[in-house]
């Protein structure tokens, strides 16, 4: 167990100015080890906020958040890909920071989030999906108590979009808890997250959305295995075809199909 | 801590940043040392008094060089203290470096006159770019963006406060001990003998009351905004 308790918030209050509108408004909600916490609302409806709160990136006005784990991961909506190191290089320095020295921690995420052959390669020359990788990878490099994850699916390829579930299962496995804001609906990958929806500078809980789409009566399923780096491309066609695609399933992460854009 | 502070350092001089301050610094160096040879004391008075504003300027461009979300994700990985502390030991740490550079180009084209004390002189110009650099860091500190949240308020809290330090550091200056004793450090290093002891630990107690005050305004400012 990474925490010693549910995660919690005491009245939180927040906005980015002093005299400015609120963002966020007596917020009071709580989040348990093991538990997934899927954040929905409209954008800028201060779920990136409410996020940044539970990371301990912003400082609430008033209130404050309890039982924050030691280890906390964040992952932000745009990694700040504007820095002079390559892909290596940073991942390298951001373990050190946490103190880790084993630089096959940083080697094993870097071979599974498919980011080998972006090395050598300076960030400011990353793709946003792979710049997005490196920001996921360093939130991972030590096993954070408490997983930010902000849009995570933003910009990733359809075979890495299938790798956060199985993470976020990881980390809720290992008595970790798992935030996660999503404005994309791709909260079905997800299936036994509670779900919050901010709205009008508050956060309430609210029943969890439908889940994975069903075929009609006048259909069938037809399974297709394809190659990981053709996945995209598969589902364009087959799309393009008049065909409904339903999910895509990769075999390392068997419990969790998504539901492509 | 010293992770954060390497990977700054790197981000820094390899991001090419550091450029603008290296030749405002060379230009302070030719003003100062271009008019032929002079006593060691008072030529690293004028030169600690002249590099304070670029000392200031390259803390604020070391703090800024990271952009916001990166000084957050460093501030999730090692902590808001630990995070604030780095930055401001990275800017110390090459503040450091300039200031040697500072007392040691001056030799090598024969800027200093031995003739007239220079073992006592070099000690008193060391003094006097230590007692530069903490305030510098610490003006550079409130002007960087974590705390001025924009280019234009950030650059204006530096001239403006530069522009004080001198002015209220002049002599007979109503209010001299609202700004760092820069330009007191370099009129009492000007004179034909050495400064007495108590003169010289009255700018030392100076110099760390007004970092005190500047870094502890620094730190209320950077627990709150982010």
């Amino acid at each position: 167990m990474r925490s010693a308790g549910p995660i919690k918030t005491d009245d939180l209050w927040f906005r980015y100015a002093r005299r400015g509108p609120w963002t966020l408004r007596a917020v009071n909600v709580s989040v348990r080890p093991g538990e997934t916490v899927v954040v929905l609302g409209r954008n800028g409806a201060g779920k990136s906020t409410l996020l940044q709160l539970a990371a301990g990136v912003l400082t609430p006005v008033r209130g404050t958040v309890r039982h924050r784990p030691r280890v906390v991961g964040w992952v932000p909506e745009r990694f700040p890909a504007d820095q002079p190191f390559t892909t290596r290089q940073y991942l390298s320095r951001m373990a050190e920071i946490r103190g880790i020295c084993d630089h096959t921690v940083v080697d094993a995420w870097i071979e599974r989030l498919l980011l080998t052959e972006h090395t050598g390669t300076r960030l400011a020359d990353l793709s946003k999906g792979t710049a997005q990788k490196v920001g996921l990878a360093q939130a991972l490099l030590d096993p954070p108590g408490l997983l930010v994850l902000d849009e995570p699916w933003e910009g990733l390829d359809a075979v890495a979009r299938t790798l956060i579930p199985q993470i976020v299962a990881e980390v809720t496995e290992a008595g970790g808890m798992v935030l996660v804001s999503d404005h994309r609906g791709e909260i079905t990958n997800l299936p036994d997250a509670t779900h919050w929806r901010v709205e009008n500078a508050e956060v309430h809980e609210t029943p969890a959305p439908h889940q994975i789409a069903k075929p009609e009566p006048d259909e069938v399923i037809v399974e297709v295995a394809v190659r990981r780096t053709d996945a995209d491309r598969a589902v364009v066609h087959l799309r393009a075809a008049g065909h409904r695609v339903l999910a895509v399933r990769d075999p390392a992460a068997p419990r969790t199909p998504e539901v492509p854009r | 801590m010293s992770a954060l502070v390497r990977m700054r350092l790197a981000g820094f001089t390899r991001g090419g940043r550091a450029l603008p301050p290296l030749i405002a610094f060379l230009v302070v160096l030719a003003v100062i040392y271009g008019g032929g040879a002079s006593p060691a004391a008072a030529a690293y008075g004028y030169s600690a008094a002249a590099l304070f504003p670029v000392l200031a300027w390259q803390t604020k461009l070391v703090l800024d060089t990271e952009p916001d979300v990166q000084r957050r994700l460093a501030r999730v990985a090692a902590g808001a203290r630990r995070e604030a502390v780095a930055g401001l030991l990275t800017a110390t740490l090459l503040a450091l470096a300039v200031c040697v550079l500072a007392m040691g180009t001056p030799w090598l084209f024969t800027a200093i006159d031995t003739t007239k004390d220079p073992v006592g002189g070099t000690l008193l110009g060391i003094l006097a770019h230590l007692l530069a650099v903490p305030p510098a860091v610490a003006l550079g500190a409130l002007a960087s963006r974590a705390v001025t949240r924009s280019a234009l308020v950030g650059v204006s809290v530096l001239v403006v406060s530069t522009v004080l330090v001198v002015i209220l550091g002049l002599s007979g200056s109503f209010a001299p001990w609202l700004v760092p004793p820069v330009m007191a450090t370099a009129r009492d290093l000007n004179g034909d003998t050495v400064p007495p002891a108590a003169t010289l630990l009255l700018l030392c107690v100076w110099a760390l009351a007004w970092c005190a005050v500047a870094l502890t305004g620094y730190g209320r400012l950077r627990r709150t905004l982010s």
